[in-house]
């Protein structure tokens, strides 16, 4: 079995067994931020406390990728999700064949595999249509 | 502070010209220019060179091959907005009294560049490229939201790409010189949807080059002397202060500042070349620089003001989309063609009693931030 290894340091972290979105909030002026910084990009503030970020957001805009990046093969989806933080995050999309995708709809945290590097499993962040249960 | 004036343009005609290396383009545009000018090589103090992937010190290279050596020289990178860039640099040095005279230089060869046939890649690093995003899907992006929350159709956009490869046909330093309808440019390949090919600036090789004098000394050159009457460059601030992505704040803020510089507004404005490397952008453009209200933006287009005879022509040059958009090469351009236009010497292009025009760039991808860089520059005559 392939190795995970995270896409970035900071980003994500796995809380008892599960993975969560990592952010920071400044005590200062409470802006919040992804990823993480010592100092508060906003107001310059240098206490900032560590906030896992909501695993649930909406979608603010989304499109399908044909050309290659360096890490995805065409057709892929990526996105801006907002999240009830305030701020917006950029992600891969999944599962948008099998959900249209339209801005507004309510999209889940994943944490899955990003790509393959060698033995090892690239791990990120991505977001899912939410499917009511 | 010293009033500035534009004596001398030059361009080389823009397209794919992969037999010719960059300084030579550079070189043919700063020759044109100084021959316009009137002046000789002796005559330049100091000159700015904006270049994004010709290598180092690609302005001696290009400055070498005309006569003009031995002088301060300074090469310069700012995405799509390094030639603007350039240029406000250069204008500083005359306004503030440190030189009466000197060239500024654009050029960029995409097809000689490592990155030829491909999108401009994201920075090393950088967490939103890593992640799949590039420039289209950029402003593939702003377009959904723009589409579905303003109710603007793909027909509206298409409208500005038609509008602009009609120019292009009249402007013989032009790209492509090719008529396309609305349903050429929706039905093209798609590359991030809901933008297709067509609706994509080319990649381009080119250079253009302006030289600049105090208004004192242009007198001496010209009775036709254009004056800079503003020149604003901003870095984007972060995203998170960046509450719709449809409505880009640096532009805004970009051109608030140079209205006021001016001392002049949207109203005043006779021909505009911005930054239409998507044909989207156009529209959400026309909104920020004060041309109109949110929502009118689409009437511009469908009623055709923006086009050549109506009250506003923009992008007469045929704009990124049409004449071409070789990166460091585009902000010079767009001068370029605003002082042929106030001179009276844009040929089929010509917009009647020409004033007052504006240029505006923007460009430069950087996760957490807006874009890189924006400038405006107001000329008048």
């Amino acid at each position: 079995m392939k190795t995970r290894v995270p896409f970035k340091e900071g980003l994500i972290e796995e809380v008892s067994g599960k993975w969560v979105l990592k952010g920071c909030r400044c005590k200062q002026c409470g802006q919040i931020m992804h990823p993480c910084r010592e100092v508060c990009l906003n107001c310059l503030g240098r206490d900032m406390e560590k906030v896992h970020l909501s695993e649930q957001g909406k979608l603010y805009s989304f499109t399908i990728v044909h050309m290659p990046s360096e890490h995805f093969n065409p057709p892929y989806a990526i996105g801006w999700i907002e999240i009830p933080e305030g701020i917006r995050i950029f992600s891969q999309i999944r599962g948008w064949q099998e959900h249209p995708l339209e801005i507004g709809m309510d999209m889940e945290l994943t944490i899955e595999k990003l790509w393959d590097e060698g033995e090892q499993e690239v791990t990120g962040y991505t977001f899912r249509p939410s499917v009511r249960r | 502070m010293r009033e500035v004036a534009i004596i001398g343009v030059g361009s080389t005609v823009f397209g794919k010209l992969p037999e010719r290396l960059p300084y030579e383009l550079g070189a043919e545009a700063a020759w044109a220019a100084v021959r316009d000018a009137g002046i000789t090589p002796k005559d330049v103090q100091f000159a700015y060179c904006s270049n994004l992937y010709g290598g180092m010190v690609i302005g001696q290279a290009v400055l070498g091959e005309i006569g003009i050596a031995g002088i301060e020289l300074t090469n310069i990178e700012n995405a799509c907005a390094g030639g603007a860039t350039a240029l406000r640099k250069a204008w500083w040095d005359i306004a503030s009294g440190l030189y009466n005279m000197g060239i500024v230089i654009g050029v960029e060869s995409m097809t000689t560049s490592p990155i030829a046939g491909k999108l401009i890649p994201p920075a090393k690093g950088d967490i939103t490229g890593e992640l799949g995003m590039n420039m289209v899907a950029r402003f593939a992006l702003l377009q959904r939201r723009y589409m579905d929350i303003f109710n603007v159709s793909l027909e509206h956009i298409a409208k500005v790409s038609v509008k602009n490869h009609h120019n292009g046909c009249l402007n013989p330093y032009s790209q492509y010189k090719k008529e396309f309808t609305i349903e050429e440019i929706i039905s093209s390949r798609p590359i991030c949807e809901p933008i297709t090919l067509l609706q994509c600036c080319p990649a381009t090789d080119g250079a253009a080059a302006v030289v600049l004098a105090s208004r004192d000394l242009a007198k001496r050159y010209t009775n036709k002397p254009v004056i800079i009457a503003a020149s604003v460059l901003k870095s984007g601030d972060y995203a998170f202060r960046w509450e719709d992505i449809t409505f880009s704040d640096m532009t805004y803020q970009c051109a608030n500042d140079a209205y006021e510089m001016a001392g002049l507004g949207p109203e005043d404005v006779d021909v505009c070349e911005l930054h239409d490397a998507f044909a989207v952008n156009e529209l959400q453009h026309y909104v920020e620089l004060g041309f109109c209200e949110r929502g009118e933006e689409v009437r511009l287009i469908e009623d055709g003001v923006t086009e050549l005879g109506g009250k506003l022509p923009v992008n007469t040059s045929g704009g990124l989309l049409a004449k071409g958009h070789p990166v460091s090469a585009t902000g010079v351009a767009q001068i370029v063609e605003l002082v042929w236009q106030l001179r009276g010497q844009a040929g089929k292009r010509q917009v009647d009693h020409a004033k007052v025009c504006l240029a505006h760039v923007i460009g430069g991808e950087v996760a957490g931030l807006e874009s890189g860089a924006v400038a405006v520059h107001i000329l008048k005559r």
